[in-house]
């Protein structure tokens, strides 16, 4: 009796193995011009609330969960539930409060500001 | 004793876990950096799942960054034709440091389980994802047979 309390008990204390999702980098494009500098990321079937973008201490971290609405027997499937991150170091001079993102078309364009401190500047020879 | 069983139990998974994230790395590593990564697969064909949901196909392609211009569905009895591309998009006076994108132009073609009716196909694209809806044809429709 008491070895099937025990292990009732051992099932519980068990570590619950839940279902992950396979996390993968998704692909980018990185562009600066003197103002900012833009990256662009493919996450398809990524929706715009299943997006978090975290710059902190120099680091960018950009996150997506896409969750596929799947139904009927499968025949084949080359993609499925997938966790896009990736994360970059970005350098001190990025206007940190002035970072904006937009989702389009499954592809994420983050544009990151300089400081004004950080964008070059023309000196003029008196 | 149950309680050292239990201990060991703990460690064996321990072990499993570390095991698997271990697999994970290299598959991951493969997936992010190897050949088909991102949403293409060899030859930059995009990435597809094909559903039967018994009176109807399913067909969900990736196309990230295409426009419903940009892209070509063709069908003709049981064969279909998805073509489409992608204009690299250096936006104007940017120097780039990254280009993993980039322009593709891709043209896959697959032979479905049944013959469909062409003119009820409904095409959406959301998200990036190209979402095909395909009737099948009614000889191909499945039937009810009653035992008599």
């Amino acid at each position: 009796m008491n070895e099937t309390k025990e292990l009732i008990k051992r099932e519980e204390n068990l570590p619950e193995s839940s279902r992950q999702i396979p996390a993968v980098a998704p692909v980018v494009d990185i562009y600066e011009n003197d103002d900012e500098i833009l990256l662009h990321a493919d996450m398809p079937g990524v929706k715009k609330e299943d997006v978090t973008v975290n710059v902190d201490n120099g680091k960018l971290a950009i996150s997506g969960v896409r969750h596929l609405e799947a139904s009927g027997a499968t025949n084949w499937e080359e993609f499925g539930d997938v966790e896009y991150q990736r994360t970059f170091s970005v350098p001190q001079s990025i206007d940190v409060a002035k970072v904006n993102a937009e989702l389009k078309d499954g592809v994420l364009r983050l544009h990151l500001p300089k400081s004004e401190a950080a964008k070059p500047r023309q000196i003029e020879i008196h | 004793m149950w309680a050292r069983v239990n201990d060991i139990d703990r460690m064996f998974g321990a072990m499993d876990l570390l095991r698997s994230r271990m697999n994970r790395l290299f598959t991951d590593f493969g997936r992010s950096y190897g050949e088909g990564y991102g949403w293409q697969i060899a030859d930059g064909l995009p990435r597809t799942n094909l559903y039967d949901k018994g009176d109807e196909i399913k067909i969900m392609a990736e196309v990230p960054g295409l426009s419903k211009d940009e892209l070509d569905i063709k069908i003709q009895g049981n064969y279909l034709e998805l073509s489409g591309s992608r204009k690299s998009e250096v936006p104007e006076g940017y120097k780039f440091h990254r280009v993993e994108r980039g322009a593709l132009s891709f043209t896959r073609s697959f032979t479905l389980p049944s013959e469909v009716d062409a003119d009820k196909t409904e095409a959406s694209l959301k998200d990036g994802i190209l979402t095909l809806s395909l009737p099948k044809a009614e000889a191909a429709k499945p039937k009810q047979i009653a035992v008599k």
